[in-house]
């Protein structure tokens, strides 16, 4: 009877961990810079970790610089929507799968391994265009 | 005339609302790509490949221009000043088959914590290796253990450890391959990746 909580308990964590996986660290931020996660709307301040599914918003003052887990280097102008629709990653082999949307605003990008590991494993979706990353320092703008 | 003059408006601003692509040459130097698989909802094959260039997404072939003399538009500077600094390896290396960093190493501590404590909303990895000598259970452990040992140290130094990770790799990936039970200084060693 006593051990029914428990085995509940690695249950929970087996099943939550998985989604809870750290992708990315926010480095800096200001203005109005807000990550999305489903309903909820968290600030950008440095130190907050993302999940795959995160959109980062910002204001017409806001930006925000992040860093994922497989090097690559994000900073999100004003005015920007930008989501991480997709983003997998396996530490040990560097290998993985990386989308994101740009809606509108400005994003810089520098690829990290993702981009290394396999042809157009990093892609970049905008409203009328589908890049596909190899391994390099860009940015794209996407005018309202 | 007015629906001449019209035309041409939507064109200009639509014009005004296409996605651009500027291209930058690598912090090293190399020059990377960007493919454009597809533009304006059809496949292309077009692949930008020339740097300090400004490519007009949407198009059915997307040809890159360069910058030229204006070079990039203030928001662009200012995105890429924004952006966060490059990530940074550390190695520590460690006597033979235990967790004792070499004095070399040890004199290396205060470089890695300073670059930790120098970064914003730091991430920091911790990947321990073995050399070939004893069984592959034994190394695994043994990184492992190295890797916590560092970890435990950056702790001590105040570190937050929800910040940081560490996890072993035993003696699968080899810095200097060799046959197994080799002795070898730069496979004991633990990579710090600071982010």
């Amino acid at each position: 009877m006593l051990r029914l909580p428990w085995v509940l308990g690695v249950v929970a964590f087996l099943a939550t961990s998985p989604a809870a996986a750290e992708i990315a660290r926010i480095k800096q931020s200001s203005g109005i810079a807000v990550v999305e996660r489903n309903a909820q709307k968290l600030k950008a301040a440095p130190g907050l970790q993302l999940l795959a599914g995160d959109r980062l918003v910002t204001g017409k003052d806001g930006r925000m610089s992040l860093t994922f887990i497989d090097n690559t280097r994000f900073a999100v102008g004003p005015n920007s929507r930008v989501s991480v629709s997709e983003f997998q990653y396996d530490r040990t082999r560097q290998k993985g799968s990386f989308v994101t949307t740009v809606d509108r605003g400005s994003l810089a990008i520098v690829s990290g391994r993702i981009a290394k590991s396999d042809r157009d494993a990093m892609k970049v979706r905008t409203p009328n265009s589908l890049l596909g990353v190899r391994g390099t320092k860009f940015i794209v703008a996407v005018p309202k | 005339m007015i629906r001449a003059g019209l035309a041409v408006a939507l064109l200009a601003l639509g014009g005004c609302a296409t996605s651009s692509l500027v291209l930058l040459p690598d912090d090293d130097g190399h020059q990377g790509a960007v493919a454009v698989l597809e533009s304006g909802g059809a496949p292309t094959d077009a692949v930008i490949d020339s740097g300090n260039s400004r490519t007009a997404l949407g198009t059915r072939a997307p040809v890159a221009k360069p910058l030229g003399a204006y070079g990039l538009k203030k928001q662009e500077a200012a995105l890429l000043t924004g952006l966060p600094p490059p990530a940074k390896s550390f190695l520590l290396y460690f006597e033979q088959g235990t967790t004792t960093l070499t004095s070399q190493s040890s004199a290396a501590l205060p470089a890695l914590r300073q670059e930790i404590a120098a970064r914003s909303g730091p991430e920091v990895e911790v990947i321990g290796h073995t050399d070939t000598i004893g069984s592959e259970e034994d190394n695994d452990r043994l990184s492992t253990k190295r890797a916590e040992e560092v970890l435990t140290w950056l702790a001590s130094q105040g570190f937050d450890p929800s910040m940081m990770s560490a996890v072993g790799r035993g003696e699968r990936q080899l810095m200097q391959p060799t046959l197994d039970n080799v002795d070898n200084p730069a496979n004991r060693r633990v990579e710090v990746i600071v982010r």
